[in-house]
């Protein structure tokens, strides 16, 4: 197995650390501190991405005897974008965000979903899924109890199914019981194990009924970081690095319900924020109805639905970057949280920050021209062939979720101005550029797809099941038409 | 390349282009002056109607064959393949003339009518991006591509309607508007997929996809349903009079002329799965009689020029999607060619309606002098509060759907709130200005902090 040149994964771990701890100790440089480590974490990620493109897709290990990470196409795509995501948001952050607590917690954040994204051993991982909630769960970011609660539940329910794992496999005598390559296809823990690994999905990603709290969290808590937080799609990621590879025939068994499940929460959360009130809550249950197609593309069992979801992925990460921090930075100017109850017209102050939150709004629910567009359409295509009838919800949802999307824009940017508005800016440079930068990615990637797809294209054959699963050692892997046929015996997903 | 494919794709990809051009250079800064909008746009329609014109030319007038531009595919995954596949073919061009040609005249319109308004630049970058929409439409091979052309005319026909964003109305009513597109493009969406999963090709440039009985009566009805909705069809025929909000240029060329059309271009387009199905067929007709009659009631009873013309747009598109169930393939596209260009100019006349008006009762000696009363002379006069109650409430069909869609959704969305706050403590109400929910700090109005 070839070797990474640099240790690109250790190093994008470790500056974030070290960046927090010097934010926290540096009141006063401490945006400089935080900057200057989330472009080293993203220079480390994108030595990685590019080892990993050279490389032809395969698994590349950590040099210099480390053995904690790896990179392969499945990770480096989530390790480059969210390293920029949180660049991007320290950089744009108005000033009242940006203290140095609340900076070394974004940081700390970043570290963690890395080395979650970057593990190649179940501690490493469940390190990374714990550390990175800890700040919503007892740190800066901390909510109301609901927030609480579910994240704690989603941690403990990691930490479970992978101890489950670990002592399966140690009693199993692996050679590697900690490694999670090692793991693939064994069904170490059995249905113990896979049932918490569903939960902890289920709660992370906030699947009905597990839903509330992220509406809790974006309402009470700070909208910047816990919009980072849930960008990491974390579940989404456990669930193809771990639950496909791990457990193939009882994730094959389950993914009927939990693809219902998935595409259920999608049109409850669409349904949920059309007679909305917040906009934060609003912006909220969108994000939740497009993670939960995720969720369903990834369980359609076909390619096309993998690589859609695979790609909204990065859809949702930097359309609702772009979106929370458009509203964060509205929310600053305008002095209070928004509502849909009232036209504002801010349009006519902000006429640059009310376009970029339309492209990335659009962006998110898909409209031709930006990379939504095609992530939606093969999420489409990929559930609508696995479950025909329970597909339909999907676009469904999805026109919802616009249909919400233009309420909000036009209750913030339009009608007639508000009373007691003077003097909003529009976007300084540093937001000015940053969105731009997403507006423009989500545009140019949309025009021009065929890279990120056949990248992420890739991720989905890495992400795709071994053939059986038993008890003992590792069995090769099976083709992936073998896969298809299985589980469409119909023939149509060849 | 030969000249043809080279032609087509300039005819389709200019406007486009425009479009990114004038957007990218104003989101870093540069607010185009008027006058170079309207020396790109007089240039740009120019080229492309010459363009046009040579190729229907060739086409229509010469016999030659379709022109057919495969630019592979724009993603493909596994079998599942987005082909990029445009075609010029009779019906195409017809369509692409009246778009470049229609579109440069508004172009050169509004830019006197428009003239020092504050959304003059904004009003151009939407005509180009409409226009790539139609043009994208009107000359895709393939279902799919269909659906990109129609989701941008659908979000400019909706970015165009609030153009006035300042005051409420407009907006209000671009929201209805956006919410009646949208539930109608899941039938084209559907039906792609539809075309897609059984005929195992989308493209109609070889062909349109072979399918029969229930399948072609199903995906008959898909596209009917948005076609319907992108036409203003009943039962989503309330949209039209709110969507009068725009500018008198965008409406006339929406609902005079382009947009308003093609619903009954996909129609066309699909008529050979129309005709593979007589059910599917004789709902065409159905839909198309009922807003026929509807939008002649509803017209007369129109308080506003703009509202009235919106009507008579309607009742045509109406008889055209007759028309088009009857398989009258050629007189529809006649008409619609008819229709557009006459629809457009009385929109364009229709804020000099009054002086029109005055200019032809001085002409006539005075003379002029409408009753009012031609059809309701035939109508018992039982029946003629009845049908002026429902001609005034446009034939109950927004009434009707806010009864039965919009109210229960709305009610369960309510219903699933409370769900989701059990064992919470009721939700504070909106804060007052200058107050923060929350971990935020307490704030001034209207003051940048960042």
């Amino acid at each position: 197995m070839a070797d990474l040149a640099f240790p690109y994964v250790t190093a994008a771990v470790a500056l974030p650390l070290a960046g927090a701890a010097l934010a926290a100790a540096n009141e006063t440089r401490a945006r400089m501190v935080s900057m200057a480590a989330a472009a080293g974490a993203t220079l480390s990620s994108l030595g990685a991405f590019l080892a990993v493109e050279r490389a032809g897709g395969g698994r590349l290990d950590e040099p210099w005897g480390l053995s904690l990470f790896s990179a392969d196409p499945l990770n480096a795509t989530f390790l480059l974008l969210y390293s920029l995501l949180t660049l991007g948001i320290l950089v744009l952050a108005p000033r009242r965000d940006a203290t140095s607590k609340i900076n070394a917690a974004t940081l700390l954040v970043l570290a963690a979903t890395l080395a979650a994204y970057g593990a190649d051993n179940v501690v490493v991982l469940a390190i990374g899924w714990v550390v990175s909630a800890l700040p919503f769960i007892a740190g800066p970011f901390h909510g109301t109890w609901r927030p609480r609660v579910g994240l704690m539940l989603s941690c403990l329910a990691l930490v479970g199914a992978l101890g489950i794992i670990a002592n399966a496999a140690m009693t199993d005598r692996s050679a590697h019981p900690l490694s999670l390559a090692a793991l693939q296809g064994h069904n170490y823990g059995g249905a113990a194990a896979f049932a918490m690994l569903m939960a902890a999905i289920v709660f992370r990603k906030g699947i009905f009924p597990a839903h509330a709290w992220i509406e809790d969290a974006a309402e009470a808590g700070p909208v910047l970081p816990f919009c980072l937080f849930l960008n990491g799609h974390l579940g989404a990621f456990l669930l193809a690095r771990v639950v496909i590879p791990e457990f193939p025939l009882s994730a094959r068994g389950a993914f009927p319900i939990l693809s219902d499940l998935a595409l259920f929460t999608a049109l409850y959360a669409a349904v949920r924020a059309v007679a909305e009130g917040s906009a934060r809550r609003i912006l909220a249950l969108l994000v939740l109805s497009q993670s939960a197609c995720i969720l369903a593309g990834l369980e359609s069992a076909t390619q096309e639905g993998i690589t859609g979801a695979l790609v909204h992925c990065i859809v949702v990460a930097a359309a609702t970057t772009g979106l929370f921090s458009v509203l964060r930075l509205m929310e600053v100017r305008f002095g209070r949280s928004f509502t849909a109850a009232e036209y504002l017209g801010l349009a006519r102050y902000t006429p640059r920050l009310a376009v970029l939150f339309a492209v990335c709004g659009l962006a998110l629910v898909g409209l031709p021209g930006t990379l939504g567009f095609c992530s939606e359409d093969l999420l489409i295509h990929g559930t609508l062939v696995s479950h025909p009838q329970i597909g339909l919800l999907l676009p469904v949802a999805t026109a919802m979720n616009a249909v919400s999307l233009f309420r909000l824009f036009s209750k913030i940017f339009l009608g007639a101005r508000a009373g007691g508005v003077y003097g909003v800016t529009d976007a300084v440079p540093r937001e000015r550029w940053v969105l731009a930068a997403i507006a423009l990615f989500l545009v140019v990637a949309g025009l021009t797809p065929a890279t990120i797809l056949g990248f992420r294209t890739q991720a989905a054959q890495a992400a795709q099941a071994p053939p059986h699963e038993k008890a003992g050692g590792p069995l090769p892997p099976a083709p992936h038409s073998a896969i298809l046929a299985e589980s469409c015996p119909a023939g149509i997903c060849r | 390349m030969t000249d043809q494919q080279a032609m087509l794709l300039f005819v389709v990809f200019g406007p486009g282009v425009v479009f990114f051009g004038l957007a990218l250079l104003w989101l870093l800064g540069w607010n185009a002056p008027e006058r170079f909008l309207s020396r790109v746009t007089a240039v740009v329609y120019a080229l492309e109607t010459a363009a046009v014109a040579w190729l229907l030319w060739l086409v229509a007038g010469r016999g030659e064959p379709a022109v057919v531009v495969a630019l592979g595919d724009w993603f493909a995954v596994h079998d599942y393949q987005f082909p990029l596949v445009l075609l010029g073919d009779a019906l195409s061009l017809s369509f692409l003339t009246l778009t470049v040609v229609l579109v440069g005249v508004i172009g050169q319109f509004s830019s006197t009518y428009l003239h020092r308004d504050p959304g003059f630049g904004r009003f151009f970058l939407l005509l180009h991006l409409f226009a790539f929409g139609a043009l994208l439409i009107f000359s895709a091979g393939s279902f799919d591509l269909i659906i990109g052309g129609w989701e941008l005319v659908g979000i400019t026909s909706v970015l165009l309607i609030s153009f006035f964003h300042f005051r409420a109305g407009p907006v209000e009513n671009a929201w209805r508007v956006f919410v009646v597109y949208r539930a109608c493009d899941l039938g084209l969406i559907t039906a792609a997929f539809l075309l897609h999963h059984v005929g195992h090709v989308s493209t109609f440039a070889g062909g349109m996809p072979h399918v029969e009985g229930g399948t072609a009566t199903l995906v008959g009805l898909l596209l009917l349903l948005s076609a319907a909705g992108k036409s203003a069809q009943a039962p989503f025929s309330g949209w039209l009079p709110r969507a009068m909000e725009g500018p008198t240029p965008s409406s006339a060329i929406f609902y005079g002329a382009i947009s308003v059309h093609a619903g009954a271009y996909l129609l066309l387009r699909a008529q050979p799965i129309l005709l593979a199905s007589p059910w599917a067929g004789a709902a065409v007709m159905v839909t198309g009689a009922l807003t026929a009659v509807l939008g002649t009631l509803a017209g007369r009873a129109c308080p506003d020029a703009k509202t009235a013309l919106a009507y008579a747009s309607l009742a045509q598109v109406g008889v055209i999607f007759v028309e088009i169930g009857a398989g009258l393939h050629w007189f529809a596209v006649l008409h619609i060619l008819g229709h557009a260009a006459v629809r457009t100019l009385q929109f364009l006349r229709a804020p000099s309606t009054l002086r029109d008006f005055h200019q032809m009762h001085a002409a006539a000696g005075g003379q002029v002098t409408p009753t009012g009363k031609h059809l309701e002379r035939v109508v018992p006069t039982r029946w003629q509060l009845w049908l002026y109650r429902c001609a005034i409430d446009r034939g109950h069909l927004d009434t009707v759907l806010e009864w039965m869609i919009v109210r229960p959704l709305c009610g369960l969305s309510v219903l699933l709130a409370r769900f989701d706050q059990v064992g919470l403590p009721a939700r504070a109400p909106a804060p007052a200005p200058g107050v923060v929910r929350g971990n935020e700090a307490i704030g001034k109005q209207g003051v940048l902090h960042g």
